[in-house]
């Protein structure tokens, strides 16, 4: 298990490596300027190429590449050109709103999920099951931006129940904290409810036809006793991959919904800091991102052997 | 068929509780607006009377954009300016005819020999930090102006600054011209007075000034907190412009950083802010029939094509010319914003309040819309076929409707135009460029005076690189000017020379939006939001 692990997380040297340099490429082939957009539109041709040299953005690109490599590899991402602040502070800043969001929304979706997609499975073919497949195809078809602006329309403008735009942190009170995320969590987790339930509904379809199944329900064993200890766990495997998806995209992906709701997450900074060409930002988030996506694999090929005995890593 | 009766209830059922929830909220069309239909900042001041007013509480700021710094040096953006201006203040201001005004100095004067202007400083200022403002943390200011403004350093090149006493600044020049009180009084980088400590060094990270609010707190993309200066001292005076007496009326000033329109929109009508700036155009029908909510309309920016006139086709003057006869400006406008109210066909460089340079000079060459006079001059151009590439950005709708609707107009006049579309930051990379553009489209704060606009002067080297000796004459007998009316007539020349050489074509002057909580009294825009004076009545 131990092995495992540490070979997982040596594997994932190479990726970043290649990472980085894709990354660093991007952001330095791509046109736009962080000294002109510092000195706003109006400056002098003079100013900018100052203030180009200050910060070091008329080095050769190798020059540029080593500098960042080597404090890379120090554990240093460097600093923001506008936040005045590091990449590590600036990601540590933006990453409690995001990952607040995204399990707040994790939640709303499996709640909604799980319950809708055995209950779908389980009266297969009724009116039930063919309404959250119709709602389901809705969740997923309805971009969350517009979802957002629909759900600031009826609770804020409308109903006047939750605030319209913002994050309270949590230690402005838990009740603050959720009244703020309580709509973007809806937002963004509509659509992962929807996959989970889908995917849990064939899921729960596929175990459904299989021999223990029937052997369970010949032996007179309870219906629900089959439904959860028998059909459920079996089928886990393939939802908890969704889940374990589904959360990727929502800490990486919520960028559109941190942008209606106003929430300073890492999805907002990556879009602010491509704006104003904060070029270590970018280059260090994405890096962090790729980080946080390869653990967060790695964590669910963990769950697995928790759930299913049969490939337990340490018994490989 | 039970799948498709299914189907049909849901979606009946979501049209009607859409329609619902369109429809209600919106039955109130009462108007509370205080919109302008000729506005301009000179008659859109807001209540000013401070009587009997509330005291405290926080004004909720949804604030469109988060500035690149709040050192009011160190950028031109707008962002930084508007905050900026809350903490710090200059020796000199505007009133709201843009006359010069004194703010931290008391006085000031032109010497009889015509090289020095003499400011009397006033006493009893205190900063932030609770040191008394003195006459050494004014020239050190200055003298940091003088290196790091654009426009100190363009327009007042040399100047040096002494105290030969303890209540006077002297400003030594070669020799004094009209335009230089305007430059000291600029609001883009604003001659920012701070405690001479921090004025000596290279960057400004601790933001301690004179003015109204003092700064708390700036947490990156989320909010900047400003609060109420106890121990501040105000000129004396109606308030008028940003000059006049300055009163504190609410405890703090909150900037949350919402760059999403609809957001501040929606924020406005359910009082999460009390005040939003840059209100999208397609909002303003909205808010404005919402009786909690009052709107300000002002003249804000002025906007147009700008031709590369380094290289390529339009380095022909003819050519420049076709397309200021082609163009339906009209059109354009209308593209861009949709309604009159938010635009003012204005071919002049100057506001008509800004008394001492409005005119009217080669107005007759706007918005001509003469295909044939176009055709003639590009025959006489000898264009033959060149690829004409317009670069823009979609990150200012108007800048790119101006693009698209031109692309078409002058593709029907036979020109052979492309249209590029890219990042804003991009477009800023590639207009430096003259061998990748012919056109682009941007936008200009309105300035104190016309010799301000980058785009006329030849010695900035602006992207579009003007080189006309009219014009640049004509910038060099304004600025050595000594009197309104001796600037005057060669402001007539220069705006002549501006619709003769077209560095530019000019659209017009948009509006900017801002929309304020009718609880909240004492709101003002003049060159951004004025901020003092307001106070939030239960």
């Amino acid at each position: 298990m131990i092995n495992y692990v540490f070979k997982r997380i040596l594997s994932v040297i190479p990726v970043l490596l290649i990472v980085a340099v894709v990354v660093f490429s991007i952001t330095y082939l791509t046109p736009g300027d962080p000294a002109r957009v510092i000195l706003g539109a109006d400056a002098t041709e003079t100013e900018v190429i100052e203030l180009q040299e200050k910060m070091g953005l008329n080095d050769s690109p190798i020059e540029q590449f080593t500098r960042w490599f080597g404090n890379l590899l120090q554990g240093d991402l460097g600093d923001s050109y506008f936040m005045n602040k590091s990449v590590m502070a600036a990601f540590a800043d933006h990453f409690m709103p995001t990952l607040s969001l995204a399990l707040m929304a994790q939640l709303i979706a499996i709640l909604i999920a799980l319950p809708l997609g055995i209950f779908a499975a389980v009266r297969r073919g009724s009116v039930l099951d063919q309404t959250v497949m119709g709602i389901s195809l809705i969740g997923i078809s309805v971009p969350s931006f517009l979802l957002a602006l629909i759900l600031v329309l009826i609770f804020s403008v409308n109903l006047g129940l939750l605030p319209v735009a913002g994050y309270q942190p949590l230690t402005a009170g838990l009740d603050m904290h959720l009244r703020y995320l309580l709509m973007p969590a809806v937002a963004l987790g509509a659509m992962q409810a929807a996959l989970i339930t889908r995917m849990t509904r064939s899921a729960m379809l596929e175990v459904f036809n299989n021999n223990y199944i029937k052997t369970a329900h010949s032996k007179g064993v309870k219906e629900k006793k089959v439904l959860f200890k028998h059909a459920l766990r079996n089928a886990a495997l393939p939802i908890l991959t969704v889940i374990g998806q589904t959360f990727g995209v929502l800490i990486t992906g919520a960028a559109v919904v941190e942008t209606v709701f106003n929430i300073p997450g890492i999805g907002q900074l990556i879009i602010n800091s491509v704006e104003r060409r904060d070029f270590p930002v970018i280059q260090g988030v994405v890096l962090l991102i790729s980080i946080t996506y390869v653990l967060l694999n790695l964590i669910i090929d963990l769950l697995y052997g928790v759930l299913d005995p049969r490939i337990r890593l340490d018994k490989k | 068929m039970r799948n498709l009766k299914s189907i049909l209830l849901l979606v009946v059922l979501s049209v009607i509780a859409l329609i619902i929830v369109g429809c209600s909220g919106q039955e109130n069309g009462s108007t509370n607006t205080d919109s302008n239909s000729n506005p301009n900042p000179s008659n859109n001041s807001g209540e000013t009377d401070t009587t009997a007013r509330t005291e405290g509480g926080v004004l909720e700021f949804a604030f469109n954009a988060q500035p690149p710094t709040l050192d009011p040096l160190a950028t031109t953006a707008t962002a930084t300016r508007d905050f900026a201006r809350t903490m710090f203040e200059g020796l000199v201001t505007f009133d709201s005819n843009y006359q010069i005004q004194p703010l931290l100095a008391e006085s000031f004067e032109v010497n009889q020999e015509e090289n020095q202007v003499i400011f009397k400083i006033r006493k009893g200022v205190k900063f932030h930090n609770g040191k008394d403002l003195t006459v050494d943390d004014v020239v050190a200011s200055m003298e940091r102006w003088a290196t790091k403004s654009a426009q100190a350093k363009s327009f007042l090149p040399g100047i040096t600054f002494s105290a030969p006493d303890d209540e006077t600044v002297v400003a030594q020049l070669e020799k004094t011209g009209f335009v230089d009180m305007y430059i000291f009084a600029d609001q883009t980088q604003i001659a920012a007075i701070m405690p001479k400590e921090i004025a000596q060094q290279e960057e400004v990270k601790e933001y301690i000034g004179t003015g109204p609010y003092k700064f708390v707190e700036w947490k990156q993309d989320q909010y900047i907190l400003v609060e109420k200066f106890d121990e501040y001292v105000s000129p004396e005076g109606e308030p008028d412009g940003l000059a006049g007496k300055r009163e504190v009326f609410v405890d703090q000033i909150k900037f949350n950083i919402v760059p999403d329109s609809i957001t501040r929109v929606t924020g406005l009508q359910t009082g999460e802010y009390h005040v939003g700036n840059f209100i999208p155009y397609d909002s303003f029908q909205m808010l404005d029939s919402d009786p909690n909510v009052e709107m300000k309309i002002v003249e804000s920016s002025m906007g147009g094509l700008v031709f590369n006139k380094a290289k390529g086709v339009f380095s022909d003057i003819k050519m420049r010319q076709a397309v200021a006869a082609a163009l339906d400006i009209d059109a354009i406008n209308f593209a861009a914003y949709g309604d009159e109210k938010f635009f003012s066909k204005s071919p002049q460089l100057m506001l008509e309040s800004q008394i001492d340079w409005y005119t009217d000079a080669g107005s007759e060459n706007y918005n001509q819309k003469n295909i044939e006079k176009a055709k003639q001059l590009i025959e006489e151009a000898g264009y033959n076929g060149e690829v004409i590439r317009i670069i823009t950005s979609r990150e200012y709708e108007d800048y790119y409707a101006f693009c698209v609707v031109a692309h078409e107009q002058l593709k029907a006049i036979g020109l052979n135009v492309e249209l590029e579309v890219y990042d804003w930051a991009t477009v800023l990379e590639k207009r430096q460029n003259p061998d990748i553009y012919e056109i682009f489209a941007s936008g200009w704060a309105l300035r104190p005076t016309p010799v301000q606009y980058p785009f006329l002067d030849s010695a900035g080297a602006w992207p579009g690189w003007t080189n006309s000796e009219e014009i640049d004459s004509a910038i060099f007998n304004i600025r050595n000017a000594q009197s309104a009316e001796e600037a005057k007539e060669h402001t007539v020349k220069l705006q002549t020379a501006f619709w003769d050489y077209v560095p530019i074509i000019k659209m017009g002057n948009s509006m900017e939006i801002s929309s304020y909580r009718s609880n909240v009294q004492g709101f003002d825009y003049f060159i951004g939001p004025v901020l003092w004076n307001v106070s939030i009545e239960k």
